[in-house]
């Protein structure tokens, strides 16, 4: 099976069996929408994906090779914490050089959202501009398969449109696995959208499911109603 | 090449405080040892400290910028204690 494959995930923390035998497979050129509750599992599903938690039981494999932890997954699977990971002491423009070849750092360096902060460091920029520039070193960077856990999380909406547009252009040659709780915007980049619930993963057609498996209330917002799904 | 920079990046963090503090220890401890064997003692006990309170108290989410670029966190230890040797036992030897 070509692209990400992700089998037989099985998690629990304490008495709670937060994972059992979930299945997701991710090709390059899909955005992949995961929703879900909160405490349903997404991060930690990310987290086991990417192989810096460990599970129960896990299967991952990117184009039918199995990927057993971070080093044999480097420039393959790229991970997007919910919290702020860059180093404060670095600075911005040394951060693209490490994460991006060089062609994508000459198109990063000169990006009108990452010029303006290349010569600071990290801890010299606001929540949202730390954010931003995150998402964009992100996608930017070599890996082909990038997981997002709360993309959107304190950007302007100005550049949530601007993050958009880039993740759906680059999912042409990478493939996405995108968590956050704007679902709106979510829905709008994904080609494929499953939500996590009881611990295992549910295909989401419409809104409708959504709203039957109790994430979305009875009386969504009517405007969503547009989106369609594939 | 980039592996040796993102080692590099996550132990400079490292050496101001350690070596602040081992010169400190050296100096105090200059009636028991000579200066540089304090010192070499103390940086190597004391960087492992100092990473342990940087990286696993403070500053956890940044694990996963070296975990982007590979590296575990038993590799990002292995280095802390290997540099920390090495640069411990330099001050010994002086």
């Amino acid at each position: 099976m070509s692209g990400l494959h992700v089998d037989s995930v099985r998690k629990h923390f304490r008495f709670r069996q937060v994972l059992s035998d979930v299945f997701i497979s991710c090709k390059k050129g899909e955005v992949i929408g995961l929703l879900g509750r909160n405490g349903s599992g997404k991060s930690t599903l990310l987290k086991i994906i990417f192989g810096s938690l460990a599970a129960e039981n896990r299967f991952i494999a990117i184009d039918d090779i199995p990927k057993n932890g971070l080093f044999e997954s480097r420039g393959l699977i790229g991970y997007l914490p919910q919290e702020s990971f860059l180093p404060g002491h670095i600075k911005i423009k040394s951060i693209v050089s490490l994460y991006c070849d060089r062609n994508q750092a000459a198109i990063l360096f000169d990006h009108d959202l990452v010029k303006p902060f290349l010569g600071k460091k990290s801890r010299e920029l606001s929540g949202g501009e730390r954010r931003m520039i995150e998402v964009l070193i992100m996608i930017y960077s070599t890996a082909s398969y990038l997981l997002f856990d709360e993309p959107f999380n304190g950007i302007a909406p100005i550049y949530i449109e601007k993050i958009k547009l880039l993740i759906q252009e680059h999912a042409v040659k990478k493939g996405f696995i995108v968590t956050d709780h704007d679902y709106a915007n979510i829905l709008a980049i994904s080609s494929r959208v499953i939500m996590l619930h009881d611990g295992a993963v549910k295909k989401i057609e419409g809104l409708n499911d959504l709203v039957d498996l109790g994430y979305l209330p009875e009386k969504y917002d009517i405007e969503l109603e547009k989106i369609t799904f594939t | 090449m980039r592996i040796i920079k993102s080692l590099w990046i996550f132990y400079k963090k490292l050496v101001i405080p350690s070596l602040a503090l081992s010169v400190l220890l050296g100096f105090f401890g200059t009636s028991l040892v000579r200066i540089t064997t304090g010192i070499g003692i103390s940086y190597i006990i004391l960087t492992p400290v100092i990473h342990y309170f940087i990286y696993e108290v403070n500053n956890t989410n940044e694990y996963y910028f070296y975990h982007n670029l590979g590296l575990s966190k038993v590799s990002l230890w292995v280095n802390t204690i290997v540099m920390s040797l090495m640069v411990g036992f330099a001050f010994l030897c002086l």
